[in-house]
């Protein structure tokens, strides 16, 4: 195993030729960009056999990443804030067609170019896992794992991984690249079958014109497929760690310090890692906080917060996004999990970091000490802009 | 944990000495991190970058606020104040001038030391870019990370000869950096002009990106407006009285564009000096 200090874009590029991606396809947009430059420097390197397609845009990215991948490539395709949102329209059919494209979303927010969720969180309804990651190893190994799972013929389902842009994406830090024939021993090369979908697809009608007498079976099949990540991507952690030594929690969420935990703080993304370090300060001063680092935003870890819900008495919810007129989507998501248990913890709304605003440890400081007062029947807003 | 912050200019390589400097903790078996700050960089403009190094993985992504050590690499920006900014009481600047660090006026409870890097930089490397001429002294005054951490890190960066080059500027600056010694001024200069990069375009005090400065000869003027129209900052204001340029220097960053469109030359573009 070798080790470089690399930027989070490069471990994402890095990622895709330990995979042996066989189609790359994207258009450079801030912060993703520097990824695209790698992939590039790799192909004229010739540092592996692949194709990496220029586009004029990002939607052409999607589909030239789709067609390839029907045709049984492996593809890899990435992008930020507004170019994710001009791929909504294909990244429909990649879900609906259930085709395994893998990509990295470096998150550049809506309102200034500053990274925040609402890019990803936004591509709910287009039927792929979505899941966030920390640092820059989470990077390269969640892309490993993603091909991995959505390739597993068992579901066979686009996934995208999310990271912060300028906070990760451009910071340096030490990754351990795994060895190339490590890698293709427990990633072997992806092979096109059978479609997955139910017999009444006609293949040539790209998931759209479903046979059959029910307009609403294809989302029905749709929707049950992406609960199935939860089981493939718990398998294959435990995998990864047997082959590569590391884990990231079961791979749905990453409790961090929980074992005396009375509260916990639940956050996604780079924040996650600073809050990791105010648990650390907290807990020294005896403040019974640990971190729950949510990985899967979909499929949502609904059974394993329950299982969290039974022991705490606080859960801190913090969403780098905010869906205007609703809320933290993943607070929202988080309260409904929680319903059907009798007993529930009390919860509360951060939003934090959106636009790119700074999250410093002692804004987790204070959540963790907000949640403690509210746990102990303390008056506490329900709602707090960090 | 130890936390770093460097000043330079773009093209002075500020965020490869970052990364070196990362490369060079994690040869020795330390966990680090080096975090660039992005704004609206070009050539020349003062930027910011932060390391971090510890004994297990850096887990906060939030910028270096308080450092321990601050590493300038622009003589211009090493007159700044600003450049000890919140270090904690007692840390350590390390400036690169052509003055001992006896001679240094920018004050306060922080010990510092000196090299002149950019001299070293043109003799080893044939450019001021001065960021493995620093590193060195960074070696030698910190006593954080052995020179040959810091060389190996370097081949990684640099291979073949610009490896060697950039490795006898590192020896060079290893030899010659003076200090640390405690800051002989004890009070901060009053002075503050703004080095950190952060805002946009007109919202930003860039008086401190200038290499050199438009100065505009009124008699030479026919108040053509060519200045006013092509200056990309706004920075130049039209006195409709008097059909003259105003240059509103706090939004200017030097680029030069308005005596390059001067038809009559009457903009000259005159050197900041050091």
């Amino acid at each position: 195993m070798s080790y470089e200090v690399m930027v989070g874009n490069k471990a994402a590029a890095t990622a895709c030729k330990l995979a042996r991606v066989q189609v790359a396809s994207a258009f450079p947009i801030t912060p993703q960009t520097t990824i695209t430059q790698y992939l590039s420097e790799m192909y004229a390197a010739g540092e592996w056999d692949f194709d990496f397609v220029n586009v004029e845009g990002e939607l052409t990215s999607q589909v030239v990443v789709q067609a390839a991948s029907r045709v049984g490539a492996r593809t890899f395709t990435c992008t930020s804030g507004p170019g994710l949102l001009y791929m909504h329209h294909p990244m429909q059919t990649t879900g609906s067609a259930r085709l395994p494209v893998v990509m990295a979303i470096v998150h550049r927010g809506y309102k200034g170019m500053q990274p925040d969720h609402s890019d990803l969180m936004s591509q709910q309804w287009t039927g792929w896992g979505h899941q966030y990651v920390e640092h820059a190893q989470e990077i390269l190994d969640s892309l490993l794992m993603a091909y991995k799972v959505a390739e597993d013929p068992r579901i066979r389902i686009p996934i995208a991984v999310g990271y912060d842009g300028y906070v990760l994406s451009y910071t340096a830090e030490p990754v351990e690249i795994p060895e190339q024939e490590v890698v293709d021993k427990w990633l072997p090369p992806y092979k096109a079958m059978p479609s997955v979908l139910p017999d009444e697809v006609d293949p040539s009608t790209f998931a759209r014109g479903w046979g059959g007498g029910d307009p609403q079976m294809p989302w029905k099949v749709h929707h049950e497929a992406v609960l199935k990540i939860e089981d493939v991507l718990k398998e294959t952690m435990d995998s990864f760690e047997k082959t590569f030594g590391r884990r990231y929690g079961n791979g749905m969420i990453e409790p961090y310090m929980m074992e005396d935990a009375e509260c916990a703080i639940m956050a996604m993304g780079t924040i996650a890692g600073t809050c990791k370090a105010a648990v650390e300060k907290m807990q020294s001063e005896g403040k019974k906080v640990g971190l729950i680092k949510l990985r899967s935003f979909i499929p949502f870890p609904v059974k394993d917060l329950q299982e969290w819900a039974k022991k705490l008495d606080g859960f801190a919810v913090v969403d780098r996004s905010v869906c205007p007129g609703k809320g933290g989507p993943s607070y929202g998501k988080l309260r409904d999990s929680l319903y059907d248990l009798e007993e529930k913890p009390v919860t509360l709304q951060f939003h934090a970091g959106l636009g790119g605003k700074e999250v410093r440890i002692r804004d987790f400081e204070m959540i963790g000490e907000k949640i403690l007062k509210a746990a102990k029947g303390g008056t506490v807003e329900q709602v707090t802009w960090v | 944990m130890i936390e770093i912050r460097l000043h330079g200019r773009g093209g002075q390589g500020a965020v490869t000495a970052s990364r070196i400097i990362a490369t060079a903790a994690y040869e020795e078996g330390q966990y680090s991190q080096a975090i660039p700050m992005y704004g609206t960089e070009r050539r020349g403009a003062p930027l910011t970058a932060f390391v971090r190094l510890d004994n297990q993985r850096v887990r906060e992504r939030s910028l270096v606020h308080t450092p321990d050590i601050s590493i300038v690499l622009d003589p211009l920006i090493a007159k700044q104040q600003a450049v000890v900014d919140d270090l904690k009481p007692g840390g350590l600047v390390l400036l690169n001038t052509a003055y001992g660090p006896e001679d240094v006026k920018i004050g306060g409870n922080f010990k510092v030391a000196t090299v002149d890097a950019t001299t070293i930089a043109l003799e080893t490397l044939g450019r001021p870019i001065t960021n493995t001429a620093i590193l060195g002294a960074f070696a030698k005054v910190t006593g954080l990370l052995k020179v040959e951490s810091i060389e190996k890190a370097i081949k990684k960066y640099f291979p073949g000869r610009l490896g060697d080059m950039n490795i006898a500027a590192v020896r060079r600056s290893y030899e010659e950096v003076k200090g640390p010694i405690q800051a002989v001024v004890k009070d901060a200069t009053a002075e503050k002009v703004d080095i950190h990069v952060g805002g946009y375009g007109v919202l930003k005090d860039v008086s401190s990106w200038r290499v050199f400065t438009p100065e505009v000869d009124v008699d030479k003027c026919i108040g053509c407006k060519s200045c006013w129209i092509f200056c990309p900052e706004t920075a130049i204001q039209w006195d409709e009285e008097k059909k003259k340029p105003m240059i509103e220097y706090r939004k200017c960053k030097g680029c030069g564009l308005c005596a390059n469109e001067c038809p009559v030359e009457a903009i000259e573009m005159v050197r900041v000096e050091a």
